[in-house]
């Protein structure tokens, strides 16, 4: 498996707080990584040491197969990023802003006009940024991440201040970018409705540890799935389930299967129709990425 | 890549007033010798035969105080330019080279100064000629009044923009700027070995290529003192 | 107002910066240590020997630069972070902010003076003078120094809300301040000139006859006069602005 970031033990101490605690992670080629947690549990400050901004306490960040402490700049040449706030100059034009970045990266000029084009800033290429709305300023740092055509994507918060066409916008073309040109994106969110539509990797932290690390159906298949059956006699339904060893919930006036397995749904279904009561619907009781995120990190908290 | 770096960096100073400011400075100290010799040629004429030579050296007993504070204010903007937005964290996570970025700033920095001491000689000439002393032009002495205080102020221009850079309450360089101006001042009264008094081009030898020595040697050192430091803090 | 005061003052205190009034009293000691160089003569008093030395550094150029520094410290928080719309959007009126900071500033540089005041003190007793302490003379010095101040600090606090940056309010500060070491010499233009104000007030060998070293209608004209257009200035400008 290529994994396009890999981290090793990664661990920040700021004096004798342990902010990050050794976290390894690792992004495989092409996913779109969901980066989790709640706030103050590290993200950030990984985010920073992967992009050589803090150096780690101890352990290591190897991206594209090199050690970032070595290769800094080689690395960094095939990354863009937007960590947090967007920074810019206000006093200077967008176009201006991009340039000032364009001159260190080297890209031909025509690339600032493409960039624009692509978060919808090229009407307004000639303003000055200090003008701009929260969301304008936020598409023109996304823009500026895109400037040297990146192999990976570090986006930090990416639909801050955006309004929701603004947020659809911005999630297809992380779609688009991961599907078209092959980047590799990790996006750091607390929109946990928004991840859930684009990421394919998902990976946790809670107090600087990562508690979990893995695919995103993988994620979901964690949550307890249930299925919910609507019917005509609920209590006379329930009664007949259980009497015959499945095991099920009776509450808000509907049955909630509490395993959601396909063999035990059909063996349900066909007892209920055997006693004549009336099946009106079958239902994924699907829970939502924020209650299996809140659960998960509750554990945690627990413990 | 150096070069592009420095092109960035002057794209960055547009339309703050910082070019202004490296103008003023000349124009300012000139200025205050068209108050003086506007108010009272003739008293000063008197003092001296070599008219040429006090004339320099009236103008130039103010330069060392507006180096210093012009170093103070164009170090405090360049940082501010970066600060305000945290733009540091946007401009570190470019594949160039930490040490690259401090070094272009110094380097913007030091151009505009060396600009400012151009004009400096530029205007002090223009006023002189307008004096008619009629007498035979110094243009050594002019060269020298115009340049070094510029070269001896470099360790002033290194710790400044070490402090600028670092700081992040402004409020900080710029009173160091303050003491910093009050030093220069003072000068008189200081030990030849701190760094405020070398701009004023006087020291116990009477030989003021030394003061351009040591501002190029220990300004040198202490670029190289903060660039280190610089490149080794974390980017909060 | 009372409540305004106090919250300016709990912003200011938490910021470390508040060492910075020291800074004033040490350049005092330094002025008053290093220049041992004037002679006053068996029948003036020694005391008069820092008072006079330390008088020209402090007075004309650091007096002016630290209260511009002050004043934008003063606005500094509310500059980052959002800006004035978390302040003005209290039941406040603008008028009462603008006063209140500057009513704070006002008191840091009677502090600031009567640190000087002790760096003088200070100054003789490590040189071992004998002479009495003028306590009246240094009074008015230093009460004369900070009154010359107040139209000077009125025009820094509007400055300091005008512009973002520590540097630009310094920067026009610096341009009005350096002159003022040249027009203090002059007979015509040194009564005149705002920034020569607070060395000719606390200049000790001006005249004693008047309350201060200056003329009453130099005090009222100068000091009183541009303190008025400068304080309007900001204060209708902080009216207008648009947050």
């Amino acid at each position: 498996m290529e994994y396009i970031v890999q981290t090793n033990n990664l661990t920040k101490k700021f004096g004798k707080e342990l902010v990050v605690n050794g976290i390894s992670m690792q992004i495989p080629k092409g996913e779109v990584y969901g980066f989790l947690g709640p706030n103050g549990a590290g993200k950030s400050t990984t985010i920073r040491m992967m992009l050589g901004l803090m150096k780690p306490t101890s352990g290591n960040v190897e991206i594209f197969g090199k050690d970032l402490k070595n290769e800094r700049i080689n690395i960094l040449k095939k990354v863009g990023s937007l960590v947090e706030n967007p920074s810019y100059y206000p006093h200077l034009t967008a176009n201006e802003n991009l340039e000032a970045i364009r001159k260190i990266v080297g890209v031909p000029k025509a690339r600032l006009e493409e960039v624009l084009r692509i978060v919808r800033l090229q009407d307004v290429a000639n303003k000055k940024v200090k003008g701009f709305s929260l969301g304008m300023k936020q598409r023109l740092g996304i823009a500026t991440s895109l400037l040297n055509n990146p192999e990976l994507l570090i986006l930090d918060e990416p639909t801050n201040g955006l309004d929701p066409s603004g947020i659809i916008e911005i999630r297809e073309l992380i779609k688009n970018l991961s599907r078209e040109y092959g980047m590799t994106i990790l996006i750091s969110s607390h929109l946990l409705a928004e991840i859930d539509q684009i990421a394919t990797t998902v990976g946790i932290v809670n107090k600087g540890k990562m508690i979990f690390q893995d695919s995103i159906e993988k994620m979901r298949m964690l949550a307890q799935q249930q299925v919910i059956l609507r019917v005509s006699q609920h209590k006379e339904a329930w009664r007949v389930l259980l009497a015959n060893g499945i095991k099920t919930e009776l509450a808000q006036g509907a049955i909630f299967l509490e395993d959601g397995s396909d063999h035990h749904v059909a063996e349900a279904v066909r007892l209920l129709v055997q006693q004549n009561i009336s099946i009106y619907r079958v239902e994924d009781d699907r829970k939502s990425l924020e209650d299996i995120f809140l659960q998960m990190t509750k554990e945690e908290f627990v413990k | 890549m150096m070069l592009q770096l420095l092109q960035a960096d002057l794209l960055k100073i547009k339309r703050k007033g910082m070019w202004f400011l490296a103008v003023l400075g000349p124009v300012g100290v000139v200025a205050l010798q068209m108050v003086n010799y506007g108010v009272r040629k003739d008293y000063l004429l008197q003092q001296n035969n070599d008219y040429w030579g006090s004339y320099l050296l009236n103008t130039s007993a103010f330069t060392p105080l507006a180096i210093v504070l012009g170093i103070a204010i164009l170090t405090s903007f360049i940082a501010s330019i970066e600060n305000e937005t945290n733009a540091w964290k946007q401009l570190i996570a470019l594949p160039i080279s930490k040490m690259a970025v401090y070094l272009s700033k110094f380097i913007v920095l030091s151009f505009m100064l060396f600009v400012s001491s151009c004009l400096l000689m530029v205007f002090t000439l223009a006023f002189g000629l307008l004096l008619n002393f009629d007498q035979e032009i110094p243009f050594l002495m002019l060269l020298q009044y115009s340049f070094f205080p510029f070269l001896a102020a470099l360790p002033v221009l290194a710790l400044q923009l070490w402090v600028a850079t670092v700081s992040k309450n402004q409020g900080i360089p710029i009173t160091t700027g303050v003491l910093g101006v009050i030093l220069a001042y003072s000068a008189f009264f200081l030990p030849d070995w701190m760094i405020w008094k070398w701009p004023t081009l006087v020291n116990e030898w009477d030989n003021p290529v030394i003061n351009v020595w040591l501002g190029l040697s220990i300004g040198c050192l202490l670029y190289m003192m903060g660039m280190f430091d610089f490149t080794r803090r974390d980017v909060k | 107002m009372l409540a305004l005061l106090h919250s300016e003052w709990f912003k200011l205190s938490k910021s470390k910066i508040i060492f910075l009034l020291f800074v004033g009293p040490l350049v005092g000691l330094f002025g008053g240590l290093a220049g041992n160089l004037l002679n006053v003569g068996e029948q003036m008093n020694q005391w008069y020997i820092p008072l006079l030395s330390m008088n020209l550094t402090y007075a004309i150029l650091f007096l002016p630069l630290i209260t511009g520094v002050l004043a934008s410290i003063i606005c500094r928080y509310e500059h980052q972070e959002g800006g004035w719309k978390q302040l003005l959007a209290l039941p406040v009126t603008r008028g009462k902010v603008f006063l209140s900071k500057y009513i704070l500033l006002v008191v840091l540089v009677l502090f600031i003076q009567i640190l000087y005041l002790g760096a003088i003190y200070a100054v003789g007793i490590i040189k071992g003078y004998t002479d009495p302490f003028p306590l009246t003379i240094v009074w008015k010095s230093v009460v004369g120094g900070w009154i010359a101040t107040m139209p000077l600090i009125a025009l820094q606090l509007w400055l300091s809300i005008l512009f973002k940056s520590f540097a630009a309010p310094f920067a026009v500060n610096v341009v009005f301040t350096l002159p003022a070491l040249l027009v203090v010499n002059s007979e015509r233009f040194g009564p005149f000139y705002p920034w020569a104000q607070p060395f000719s007030m606390m200049y000790i060998g001006g005249s004693t006859d008047d309350v201060f070293f200056v003329p009453y209608d130099q005090l009222l004209i100068v000091v009183g006069g541009s303190f008025l257009v400068f304080f309007l200035c900001g204060y209708i400008y902080f009216q207008r602005k648009q947050v």
